[in-house]
């Protein structure tokens, strides 16, 4: 039968070590950070250039009917939309709440979670519905302007392709980021219980 | 004192400490490295904020204590936290008595709730108790009570463990 101080004295008789030097978190720093900020920029120059392209594309062409103009807008919205969740998404990594007590902490990161949460999944239906509804009108002046044929391939290919983002890859993504989100936030709250049990 | 000198200090002082709270909630070595890791690039990115703080060790235990509460086990840890217990088990004739005590004892944190886990290692790193209320967020009060039942559950876990 051991006690507490003989518990105590085997903790302090352990060697482990950490295998970590502080040049080794140095190294990881810098590379974290160029990793994660390339990341961000290609995202955000990649979507900076599809709306310039846009922009460039509603301007240079003739379009008469105000069904292409909604759906110019429409494209252009949903490219800056983009942009400002990646932006957002980058600024709510907020170092500052690391500082919190536990608590508010966890409560932060629950916070954090759910919003992913429901940005995976309500955000990401209504931005596929407003491509929709932006590809529909788009391809009301381009028929008049194109033989029909090239207007029903053109029609095909991009609902084809719509359909399978929205039914196949990004069910598949958010049904496994949903499950892990949901994983996630379940052990948050039984964590952030057990801080509010301690209050009683 | 240059930012990285400083940094150096602070880690050389402080690291041990927080491996050992990272291992205690982790019971996993290899984690428990990504861990300190991660804790201390927060420490170095929240450097300028801990300038003129008397007790720069409790914030540096905040931070820990908050990414190890962010490590959430999936899948895939969860296989190597049994393939751990498994090296420790086979291993267990050829590792000295004094080791074996120690994984015994990890073992037991593993067994506590996720805030026990922090709590306990605090205690058995004998830090003031003002300083793990400071970090763990709990009045003093409720926390002399709280310790008092974690080393109870504690002794009664490692000393059923031991007969076994």
């Amino acid at each position: 039968m051991k006690d507490f101080e003989a518990l105590k004295s085997i903790w302090h008789d352990q060697i482990a070590l950490p295998k970590v030097s502080h040049e080794d978190v140095l190294k990881k720093v810098r590379k974290t950070r160029s990793g994660l900020a390339s990341k961000l920029l290609i995202e955000m120059i990649g979507m900076g250039i599809a709306a310039a392209v846009l922009i460039y594309v509603w301007i240079a062409s003739p379009f008469t009917m105000w069904t292409t103009h909604l759906a110019m807008i429409i494209f252009i919205c949903c490219c800056i939309y983009y942009i400002l969740a990646i932006i957002s998404n980058y600024r709510s990594i907020n170092y500052d709440k690391l500082l919190d007590k536990p608590e508010y902490y966890i409560n932060h990161l629950k916070k954090y979670k759910h919003d992913r949460y429901i940005f995976n999944t309500r955000n990401y239906n209504v931005y596929s519905i407003f491509l929709t509804v932006g590809f529909i009108l788009f391809f009301i002046e381009i028929s008049f302007m194109t033989p029909l044929w090239l207007t029903v391939l053109g029609i095909v290919l991009t609902f084809l392709w719509i359909a399978l983002c929205y039914f196949l890859l990004m069910r598949i993504y958010i049904k496994r980021e949903e499950a892990k989100l949901e994983e996630m936030i379940q052990n948050l709250e039984r964590i952030h219980k057990q801080f509010e049990d301690s209050e009683q | 004192m240059s930012k990285e000198a400083q940094f150096k200090e602070i880690f050389q002082a402080n690291s041990k400490k927080i491996y050992h709270l990272c291992y205690g909630y982790t019971g996993d070595d290899e984690t428990a490295n990504d861990l300190v890791q991660e804790t201390f690039m927060k420490v170095w990115q929240n450097l300028d904020k801990f300038r003129n703080q008397a007790l720069i060790s409790t914030w540096i235990y905040r931070i820990a204590v908050n990414t190890c509460l962010s490590y959430l086990r999936v899948e895939k840890r969860q296989a190597k936290d049994e393939l751990t217990d498994n090296i420790i088990e086979t291993k267990g004739e050829e590792i000295s008595e004094k080791n074996e005590q120690v994984s015994t004892l990890y073992k037991c944190i593993a067994q506590l709730e996720e805030n026990e886990r922090i709590i306990i290692t605090m205690v058995l790193d004998e830090l003031p108790y003002v300083e793990i209320a400071e970090i763990s967020g709990i009045s003093e009060g409720n926390l002399r009570v709280k310790i008092h039942r974690i080393k109870q559950k504690l002794t009664e876990l490692y000393n059923r463990h031991e007969r076994f």
